[in-house]
């Protein structure tokens, strides 16, 4: 069985109980920063308030309560869905979530999956490429990429394709043409990681035991690639991407600031310099909702991806047996290649 | 992962984001390399002619609006948007700063004491939503200005003090009441903090005035809004049917453009390669060390008199170490304020010769009031008992060191640089200055407590006498922190005389004694030494040459109704 049904609610509980912990965690720091919101915006000179006013204004915006019964009364909104609203401009947080939401997940899905792409390709030129200088040229490819700082590329993509070169215009762009530069700033950074990770475990991989038993038996580099290395390999890569979400969200704060693109990270960069905590507490839950999400997904497939995970985890290296029929056989095989003999009885076969 | 990149969240951008990330000295080099040969703005275009229809001018912002309810629009992306869609009573040339009627008729009929100003409404004006402009609407827009609303909140506006009630007299008449003289309400409703609202807006809460709420927002001014997208854009478009503009102005009937685009980009050199690559036609707060760049591109620079309150640094004399007027003149002396103009500003940001802009109303030229001498300043400081250093070689008296802290005036240009020079002539005279750091909200919260902050950076700009009182008085922004029960300083350190002397030019009902009081309250304050100012501020603009006609009002904000692109058919 692919799906164990207790093991998913076992995660989906626990998952509940990390969005609990940091909305609590999120909301006590918050607390914790000297001042608030309200005082931040309307002792603001601009307003030239007097401090009676300013008073009475935190009175009636309830600023003033202990943060107790501010936090049991957010927490009571957020379980109904009523996110409160925006300390700053006084527009209900999910008019804005709402408004800012769809333009991160854009860019969030296009930078993920370019950098997808992005990493897959230095990973295999890197270590099936042609040259020996452009494998080595490429292994220190993940390194660079990741120490690029995101607001520096995103500036000089925008000087080069945007003002010098004139490709896409960052005044008036159409849907697509907004998505280019902002899709590549995310993206480099973003592929370091997991082409670093790819790269490693190609390698590894590629000198198993296993590896050379079916190059043995005349498979040809390519066959090798995708059936036996890739299905190896792509494991690491998979933990890899559930951790780097927390990168996507990083990198959305800063181009979303740079391309002037009204996303979450635009509005959390905003929230943050205003105090704007209703809107900060709904960011937080958000992204780990997001987080813990993807990582639950990719703790889904690995069984789906890996036959060696189907069963309870750790049954396999505890030497007990697995229950479906080609599990065995991959393990054994696997078990084989390496000089052990797993001692199971083939005839014993049921499912 | 561990996330070597430099933290995002701890600096996130607004128009100071950019100072951060150049800080790094990353990109630097690059940048100015690449807009070097940005192409420069110098294609043919018809020279002068007449004004012609047509065309959306997009202009950027550093930063999104937040709320489009005009007591609240002091903030400039607030205010570049009331000014041009929102019409007020009275008009007031941002040149002499006459007032002239708009809305009203005539000017309005005002008793002798100050306290009842009577408005005459102009026929046939509509809001954008159709509703016409009537005596009653009128007097509910000034019974929320005037008045606020704290359960929406929703602030009573700065500029109107002492309001006590609207009286509709008739279908076209309405009269205002104070409990207290008031001269200065007749300016006050030519302003964009007055600009009148339909019926239906003035009913809103401050999420209704916030962003996702701007199309709701209905005005009667030459442009309404049409389009919002939440955090970047708001489009707004000429009112075909706009035929009341104040009537002496020679420009009447619509706007010459078909609409602005506002855009908002934290990003400065974005919005700067934007308009030097031309996808832009406009951009506000153009920084001085890029003058020059913008200039020799061909682009037109606009270096708009904001008319108020120099930037200036208040000395916080109720702090103790700020209590003897000697260290005040002393931290005056040691400062060379020529300095700090030659070295990071440009001739557009003019030496302070008084408290106020010599455009302002009730500028006193004081230009001898403050010498560089750092002699003096020695002697001062050793005369007041700071005669010994310790081993760093600051100041000390009884073991005390003499170091005191300035904000960051974020909104203000290059203060974080202002400060940083200053904190090195401070030096020379053993006096430590250390710059209190931080976003804006801290700034803010800082800037309350005595203790946090004891110098004070700030400006403000309201062309009327009683710019004075709304910066000065400890009721309204309280530069001092002069007001009763504080925590921090006892009620018998007040200097009653700052709020008595403002209170004098409030409460003076005619502009010959008013120019006279506010005289006295600017001697007052020199004499004190409790003010030091730098600069004249500007609004910098950088516009493509196609741009022609742009002015602003009284205090630096766009003014688009007679602008106009060239080239358009």
């Amino acid at each position: 069985m692919i799906l164990d049904i207790r093991y998913l609610f076992l995660r989906l509980g626990q998952a509940l109980l990390v969005l609990l912990l940091a909305f609590t965690a999120a909301f006590i720091l918050l607390s914790l920063i000297p001042g608030d919101g309200v005082t931040a915006r309307f002792a603001d000179p601009a307003l030239g308030l007097s401090p009676d006013q300013i008073a009475q204004i935190r009175t009636e915006t309830g600023a003033d309560e202990s943060w107790i019964s501010r936090y049991f009364l957010s927490l009571g909104g957020f379980l109904t869905g009523n996110f409160g609203f925006s300390v700053q401009t006084g527009a209900a947080v999910s008019t804005i979530i709402a408004a800012a939401l769809p333009s991160t997940a854009v860019l969030a899905l296009s930078g993920f999956v370019s950098a997808l792409v992005l990493a897959v390709v230095i990973a295999v030129l890197a270590t099936y490429g042609p040259f020996a200088w452009l494998r080595k040229l490429l292994d220190s490819v993940p390194s660079l990429f990741i120490s690029i700082p995101v607001f520096w590329l995103g500036i000089l993509l925008i000087q080069i394709f945007s003002f010098q070169l004139g490709f896409v215009s960052v005044v008036s762009p159409g849907p697509a043409e907004a998505l280019v530069l902002p899709t590549l700033t995310v993206a480099v950074p973003l592929s370091a990681p997991i082409a670093q990770v790819l790269i490693r475990s190609i390698t590894d991989v590629k000198a198993s035991g296993f590896v050379k038993v079916t190059s043995a038996k005349g498979a040809g580099e390519l066959w090798i690639l995708v059936h036996t290395v890739a299905r190896n390999a792509v494991l690491p890569g998979l933990t890899i991407i559930g951790l780097v979400f927390g990168e996507l969200v990083a990198g959305a704060v800063v181009t979303e600031t740079v391309f002037g693109r009204n996303g979450i990270g635009q509005i959390t960069a905003q929230a943050v310099t205003h105090r704007d905590n209703p809107i900060l507490l709904a960011v937080v839950v958000i992204a780990t909702l997001a987080y813990v999400t993807i990582n639950l997904i990719v703790d889904l497939l690995y069984p789906v991806i890996d036959v060696r995970l189907r069963t309870q985890p750790g049954a396999a290296s505890a030497g007990k047996k697995p229950a479906d029929e080609p599990t065995r056989r991959a393990l054994s095989t696997t078990a084989a290649s390496v000089g052990v003999d797993l001692d199971w009885d083939d005839k014993d076969t049921h499912s | 992962m561990t996330d070597l990149r430099p933290s995002t969240s701890a600096s996130p951008g607004r128009t100071y984001g950019r100072r951060n990330f150049l800080s790094l000295g990353l990109g630097l080099g690059t940048l100015i390399t690449l807009s070097a040969c940005t192409p420069s703005d110098d294609a043919p275009l018809p020279e002068g002619g007449d004004p012609v229809q047509g065309g959306v001018l997009t202009y950027f912002e550093p930063q999104t609006w937040t709320l489009l309810y005009p007591p609240s629009v002091g903030f400039y992306p607030n205010g570049g948007i009331m000014n041009n869609i929102s019409a007020r009573l009275l008009w007031q040339d941002p040149k002499t700063l006459d007032l002239y009627p708009w809305l009203a008729t005539e000017l309005p009929e005002i008793n002798a004491d100050a306290t009842k100003f009577t408005f005459t409404i102009r026929d046939g004006v509509t809001y954008s939503d159709g509703s016409p402009l009537t005596a009653k609407n009128v007097a509910a827009n000034f019974d929320l200005f005037g008045r606020g609303d704290e359960a929406r909140t929703l602030p009573v506006s700065e500029q109107i003090s002492n309001y006590e009630r609207s009286e509709v007299l008739d279908d076209k008449r309405v009269r205002f009441h104070f409990s207290a003289p008031s001269p200065g309400f007749a300016q006050a409703t030519s302003t964009m903090n007055a600009g009148l609202l339909a019926d239906s807006t003035l009913a809103l809460d401050a999420e209704g005035f916030g962003p996702g709420g701007a199309t709701g927002i209905h005005t009667c001014g030459p442009f309404h809004i049409t389009d919002e997208t939440i955090g970047t854009k708001l489009s707004v478009r000429v009112r075909e049917d706009y035929d009341w503009a104040p009537p002496h102005l020679k420009h009447q009937g619509r706007a010459h453009l078909d609409g602005i685009d506002y855009l908002a980009n934290n990003e400065y050199s974005v919005r700067i390669g934007a308009v030097l690559s031309g996808q832009a036609d406009g951009v506000r707060d153009v920084q001085a060390p890029d003058e020059s760049r913008v200039s020799e591109q061909g682009l037109r620079l606009y270096a708009k008199a904001t008319n108020g309150i120099n930037n200036s640094v208040n000395f916080r004399f109720r702090h103790e170490l700020l209590e003897d007027l000697k260290v005040r003149q002393a931290i005056i002396a040691a400062v060379d304020r020529q300095e700090i103009v030659d070295k990071l500003f440009t001739p557009n940001y003019p030496l302070a010769t008084g408290l106020l802009a010599k455009g302002a109303m009730g500028y006193k030229d004081q230009s001898g009031s403050w010498v560089h001498d750092p002699e003096e300043a020695n002697r001062l400081l050793d005369e007041a008992g700071w005669s010994e250093r310790n081993s760093a070689g600051f100041r000390t008296k009884d073991g005390q060191v003499l170091a005191l802290s300035v904000n960051i005036a974020l909104p203000q240009p290059r203060s974080n640089e202002v400060q940083t020079l200053i904190q090195q002539q401070l030096r020379h005279v053993g006096v430590r200055l250390s710059i209190n750091p931080g976003d804006q909200s801290k700034q803010t919260l800082d800037a309350l407590e005595l203790d946090t902050v004891q110098i004070y950076h700030s400006m403000v700009a309201r062309a009327d006498f009683d710019n004075l009182r709304s910066n000065y008085s400890s009721v309204n922004r309280d530069v001092f922190l002069n007001g009763k029960d504080r925590d921090d300083a006892k009620d018998g350190s007040i200097d009653p005389e700052i709020d008595r002397l403002l209170d004098e030019l409030a409460s003076e009902p005619e502009t010959k004694n008013r120019q006279k009081a506010a005289e006295k309250v600017q001697d007052y304050l020199v004499e004190n030494a409790y003010v030091l100012p730098f600069f004249e501020e500007p609004q910098v603009f950088a516009f493509r040459r196609r741009v022609n006609g742009f002015t602003t009002e009284p205090v630096g904000r766009p003014d688009f109704y007679s602008t106009w692109l060239a080239g358009q058919k």
